[in-house]
């Protein structure tokens, strides 16, 4: 027997909150992402020092000040990119899109800074290269790609902020794009200890 | 990604102005309706595993020995490694998983009512970043690149190009991402999609399948993306050291293609036979949330991340690699069971999707027996102790299977039970996919010879393994072991027959679609629901319209057809 939905009932509209589901399961695969490679670089690093030998080379130079500087820049984005949700959520969309902008600002300097860092360590230059410098270029190179992603994310939703797609009443998009935000600080907490406090 | 607006009543006008119909190419390149795109993805994976079967057939050719000289001779031990590489990347790759993929974006949507995917435009980058990244890669493979070397010394000696192994390596990445980009618009729409009244347990089982299957690639996937980048970065640096040194390449990703891992990608076939067999046989399915917890019980004893033997040697004896090698058999036989039960008390109706789908579950229920086999040796010593001569040799010898072709056979039965599956689905939905029925003689003759194909194939790598034939075939230290080196190469002919006939199956499937749909002589009739199905899908028309349903419709079980007598029990 053949069956044409009109046979069916009528159902209210489908649900919402696409976009925070799919940004979570895109930071889920983030943080699986970084959790793989972690891995490797704390195993790969507990088998050079049970060699007895050091993990990072000895001309090598990590400074804490740069990668200092960026945790707190980190740090007080999440509390500016919470106002811009606090701010979409009262339809007070000038905040909003204050609060979005800065988090892009912040989001360069985070760039910025850590690509100079990284530029300033010597990890290869003396002594070639080292399973160490590989594994710290694959986690700080992987995680600026993360951020420029995040801030095309900050990009785009500001655009449809300012567009008036975001308010009160869908607030999906702004939320998503501070969940995938808040998900690089934490990232970037892990980074801070495991490769640069912890060298 | 951009938003999906849901599809309400009052909107549904307003999606027809704005819908622009675009025919030929521009329609191909600039679609985003999930119906085309499952076509495309269901197109080029068909022809990629017709590919990847090319590749599996020259492999086994040059595993036949005359005397001291193989049929097939590639010139290099690093070309034979790239084609025998290569055959495993594109079954995965170009084949298993383009055609769920096609028939997940096609279907998922209209399984749970929705009127499209969740983020049309994002689902049709992933295709086409899949598509470009895996041509990329075949094409790299075949210019003197693929994923590493077989061994050191041979590093670049013999043709091997750095910059073709470079795009190599990012192009499989570009692979990944891509389907990673595509589990997640799947994962969405199933998610925040359905309709009223349909909770997750009421999903339709090759949905359910769906979002386990993929969730799990969204976890796993990213890892196996990590050791890509790793080794791409050290493959950059002035002097690749470990990761990045192609001989160790392979090593580093050849996890997803073993066990566990390997079951990810055949997770789907439950689904597929889940859907297929209740309807086949008339009979709602019973014990439903036992066969959801059975798919979801394999999607869980298939999360492989952790399984890398290149970061940790020594995984193969471990409790949890044992005990997931052990238990995965569990799920597949209680859902074989369930599908058993509805097929003893219903009405089967012989048919071409019947018959695929009962040989892609027995083809998984021997796969992940052999994965039991597999990893029994270091299980039977962990609970036993050791005191006789027999069992301490038993134990050995089990252990000592765990390098050998096993490995390939568990590969094959999960890959291409997952390849049957798909064909399987394609007959039971080909009316709904393209609007016309496909042949069901050809149907079960494709069946028959992918069956044969995979018993000779498959059965003749589990014999060869215990004769103790490496399973890296390409390394001349394959055959040390060897007991009985004639039966191995006699085993190795069979292997190549059943390449044949894989090779013949697909070839069927692709002769049936080219007949039946695109040159129309499928039968259009009564195509709207040919099966009296029990899933949303069937109904609306076949092919459905803009919007796939007139109205959304509100779904109180996971026989929404049933309840309303579409469906017939």
């Amino acid at each position: 027997m053949n069956l044409r939905t009109t046979d069916l009932p009528v159902a209210p509209a489908v649900r919402g909150r696409t976009p925070l589901v799919a940004t979570g399961f895109a930071v889920a695969a983030m943080i699986m992402y970084f959790a793989g490679v972690f891995g490797v670089y704390l195993k790969e690093r507990a088998q050079v020092r049970s060699e007895g030998l050091p993990w990072i080379p000895n001309k090598a130079t990590i400074e804490l000040t740069q990668p200092g500087m960026v945790i707190w820049t980190l740090l007080i984005s999440i509390v500016v990119m919470q106002w811009a949700v606090y701010s979409i959520k009262r339809d007070d969309r000038q905040h909003a899109l204050l609060g979005i902008g800065t988090t892009l600002v912040m989001g360069a300097m985070v760039v910025v800074q850590t690509a100079w860092h990284l530029s300033q360590t010597n990890l290869i230059a003396d002594e070639g290269p080292t399973t160490a410098a590989t594994l710290i270029f694959t986690i700080v190179g992987s995680y600026l790609v993360a951020v420029i992603i995040g801030m095309i994310i900050l990009l785009l939703t500001g655009f449809r902020t300012m567009a008036g797609q975001y308010g009160s009443k869908q607030t999906d998009g702004v939320v998503a794009a501070s969940l995938y935000w808040y998900s690089l600080v934490f990232i970037y907490f892990i980074i801070w200890i495991a490769v640069y406090i912890a060298k | 990604m951009t938003e999906n607006t849901p599809l309400t009543q009052d909107n549904t006008e307003d999606m027809e102005i704005r819908t622009l119909e675009l025919g030929g190419l521009a329609g191909t390149f600039g679609t985003a309706d999930h119906k085309n795109l499952g076509r495309l993805y269901i197109l080029f994976g068909l022809s990629g595993g017709f590919l990847s079967l090319i590749l599996h057939l020259l492999v086994r050719l040059e595993r036949i020995n005359i005397g001291e000289t193989s049929i097939l001779d590639f010139g290099s031990s690093n070309q034979y490694f790239q084609t025998w590489s290569l055959s495993r990347t594109s079954l995965l790759f170009f084949c298993v998983v383009p055609l769920i993929l096609g028939l997940a974006t096609y279907l998922m949507p209209l399984q749970i009512g929705a009127p499209s995917i969740a983020f049309p435009r994002a689902a049709a980058a992933a295709f086409w970043a899949w598509l470009v990244g895996i041509l990329i890669h075949v094409v790299t493979v075949f210019s003197d690149g693929g994923l590493g070397v077989p061994e050191p010394l041979t590093q670049f000696a013999q043709g091997m190009d750095p910059e073709a192994t470079e795009l190599s390596i990012l192009s499989i990445a570009m692979v990944a991402i891509a389907v990673l980009l595509a589990s997640i618009t799947l994962i969405a729409t199933v998610v925040t999609q359905r309709p009223e009244g349909m909770t997750l347990f009421e999903l339709p089982l090759f949905s359910w399948s769906v979002l386990v299957a993929t969730g799990v690639w969204v976890l796993a996937m990213p890892v196996w993306l990590g050791n890509l980048m790793i080794s791409w970065v050290d493959f950059r640096g002035a002097d690749a050291l470990r990761y990045g040194n192609v001989a160790n390449i392979w090593g580093q990703l050849s996890w997803l293609w073993s066990q566990p891992m390997i079951f990810a990608f055949a997770i789907p076939v439950l689904g597929i036979a889940g859907e297929i067999i209740p309807v086949a046989a008339s009979k709602a399915q019973r014990q439903y949330t036992i066969q959801q917890i059975g798919i979801g019980a394999l999607g869980v004893l298939s999360f492989g991340a952790f399984a890398q033997p290149f970061f940790n040697a020594d995984v193969s004896d471990q409790a949890v690699f044992v005990g997931m090698g052990l238990l995965v058999i569990l799920p597949v036989l209680v859902f074989l069971g369930g599908l058993a039960d509805t097929l003893v008390k219903g009405k089967p109706k012989f048919s071409a999707h019947l018959v695929l789908a009962l040989i892609s579950m027995v083809a998984l229920l021997v796969g992940t027996t052999l994965s039991a086999i597999h990893v029994s040796g270091p299980a039977i010593g962990a609970i036993r102790e050791i005191d006789s001569d027999w069992l301490s040799g038993l134990i050995n010898w089990l252990t000592d299977l765990q390098g050998t072709v096993i490995a390939t056979a568990v590969m094959e039965h999960a890959l291409i039970s997952s390849l049957i599956a798909s064909i399987a689905g394609l007959y039971y939905w080909s009316p709904k996919i393209f609007g016309k029925r496909m042949n069901n003689g050809i149907g079960v003759l494709a069946g028959l010879s992918l069956l044969g194909g995979l018993l000779l194939s498959a059965g003749s790598n589990l014999i060869n393994g215990f004769l103790d034939e490496g399973d890296a075939v390409y390394l001349a230290t394959s055959n040390s072991g060897v007991w009985n080196q004639d039966a191995v190469e006699f085993l190795n002919v069979i292997g190549f027959i059943g390449s044949i006939l894989l090779i013949g199956g697909v070839s069927l499937v692709l002769l049936d679609l080219m007949i039946s749909i695109f040159l129309g002589k499928g039968s259009n009739e009564d195509v709207d629901n040919p099966w009296d199905g029990h899933t949303l899908e069937w109904a609306t028309a076949s092919p459905p319209p803009t919007g796939n349903f007139d109205e959304p419709p509100v779904v109180n079980s996971e026989r929404p057809l049933l309840e309303v007598g579409g469906g017939s029990e």
